[in-house]
């Protein structure tokens, strides 16, 4: 379980997050959502350690991150997988490489048990026959497979996802939700995702928090989020007609 | 004033993230050779043919300056030797390095930054600085006092062939110049410079590279700042050890 206890971070003096609580289970999946430029990411990158809260503490099962050194961290970060809004895969590596990285730096195995690995990591998010192609020559839903591929590699107990639906058509958005969904339930990985997609919070919203303008104004899941009446929410999650008439035909 | 000293110490961090123990030998000597092949090996066609062309046309200047008859004619052997040992081979290469090696460092490191390819490793415990920086600028500082020997010999071929091809003056005089007064020192100095100028380019390029930001417009200025600091640097700590080792 991961726990956020009054974070807060600012940047040259102005408030991005502000006392932010909030607590992610295993083997559910936590949607972060909110407008573009309402903190999520920068609450995404608090909680990987990329940014250091100004206030608050991160709690990792009985490990409180924010007071770890770096060595310590290092350490805590081999347990942790992420997805980024653009893949971030090695451009000078390899498929079959990019998924290795990890096991190259904090394994002893062989190349043997290594590719082993790999293949069963790339198998899981169903994608074969790619071992040898570097990331410019795949689709932009097959980069985001093998980013889910690399972030499993090490087995991580956390697995963070930055806009994981991002430029995707929607039908390859629900496959790549889907596969963060059963990868959660079947690893019992504790997994935080950054969205503002409304498919994604409709699919796989186990349990939703919505940032607005960098406070945690509502949480809840992706049944309560229909008849929520918080204000701020309902702008942003009924946005455009066809949410609005979705919702005005199932109150009637 | 405040920016510089900024940079200094933000470089300095950087330095002391960069030289620690790599996490796997076996995976700091694959990027070494990986980076040997790109910083070194890949610049050596476009120093043959700088070097080769130099030495040629300082051969053409300095014969046709020395039109006095009390001035032997294996000067001109002399002066190429000189000129290309203490200064050519050791600063301007390693001008024209800054602009190649520089750019592509700075370029190819911020690229990854701002595709968040830095940020992947750092989230997978790797120390990213030590694992893209480090092995550039040892394979750098140690082959490129290599280079600067090659140039030598090179321009010291491309003046030999002008020679046989104009006839200014004849090879056995050119070769006389050449062992004329010969001081082994001035190699090994030229060298040790070439070696500092290596390093400079490749931790600077890497540092402004690392801190690269806002998108493909902050790689580009990124280059471009990589290319003037170490440009500069490289002409200041000339002066430097030019006072200090001569």
């Amino acid at each position: 379980m991961i726990e956020v206890k009054g974070l807060n971070k600012s940047f040259n003096g102005k408030p991005v997050l502000e006392n932010i609580n909030i607590k992610f289970k295993p083997g559910e999946c936590s949607l972060i959502i909110g407008a573009s430029g309402s903190g999520k990411t920068v609450l995404l990158k608090n909680l990987v350690g990329l940014y250091s809260p100004d206030e608050g503490e991160i709690w990792y099962d009985s490990n409180n991150f924010t007071s770890m050194d770096l060595a310590h961290k290092k350490v805590f970060r081999k347990e942790m997988g992420m997805l980024f809004q653009e893949s971030a895969l090695f451009d000078f590596a390899t498929v079959q490489e990019n998924v290795m990285f990890p096991m190259d730096f904090f394994t002893d195995w062989s190349f043997e048990q290594k590719l082993e690995r790999v293949n069963f990591c790339l198998n899981r998010v169903n994608l074969e026959n790619v071992n040898n192609l570097y990331p410019a020559q795949l689709s932009g839903g097959m980069q985001k497979r093998v980013g889910i591929a690399r972030a499993i590699a090490m087995k991580p107990k956390y697995l963070f996802c930055d806009e994981p639906n991002s430029g995707l058509d929607p039908t390859t958005s629900i496959v790549i939700d889907r596969l963060i969904q059963e990868i959660t339930t079947e690893y019992q990985i504790t997994t935080v995702i950054n969205t503002h997609d409304m498919n994604s919070v409709m699919e796989i919203g186990d349990h939703i928090g919505f940032i607005h303008k960098g406070h945690l104004v509502w949480e809840g899941n992706n049944k309560q989020i229909m008849d929520t009446d918080c204000q701020p929410l309902n702008d942003f999650v009924f946005a455009n007609n066809l949410a609005r008439q979705l919702k005005k035909n199932s109150s009637v | 004033m405040k920016q510089m000293f900024q940079t200094a110490g933000e470089y300095c961090q950087l330095m002391a993230r960069v030289f620690r123990r790599p996490e796997k030998w076996t995976i700091f000597w694959r990027q070494f050779w990986i980076e040997s092949q790109k910083l070194i090996i890949a610049s050596i066609p476009l120093l043959i043919i700088i070097s080769a062309s130099v030495g040629a046309v300082i051969v053409i200047q300095t014969a046709s300056n020395l039109e006095s008859p009390f001035i032997p004619k294996y000067y001109v052997g002399v002066m190429a030797r000189e000129s290309l040992v203490l200064e050519f081979c050791s600063t301007m290469i390693a001008l024209i390095l800054a602009g190649k090696m520089g750019s592509s460092i700075a370029s190819e490191i911020g690229s990854m930054r701002i595709t968040e390819q830095i940020d992947a490793m750092e989230i997978m415990g790797v120390n990213s600085a030590n694992f893209l920086i480090l092995p550039k600028i040892c394979s750098a500082t140690i082959f490129s006092p290599l280079l600067m020997l090659m140039s030598f010999f090179i321009g010291l071929c491309g003046g030999a062939v002008l020679i046989s091809l104009t006839g200014i003056i004849t090879l056995g005089q050119y070769a006389d110049g050449l062992q004329f007064a010969f001081r082994s020192w001035y190699i090994f100095y030229s060298m040790i410079k070439m070696g500092l100028f290596c390093f400079l380019i490749t931790s600077f390029a890497s540092y402004y590279g690392y801190y690269a930001k806002g998108g493909s417009l902050g790689v580009g200025k990124s280059s471009t700042q990589a290319i003037v600091i170490s440009s500069t640097l490289i002409l200041i700590f000339d002066l430097i050890l030019t006072k200090l080792l001569l």
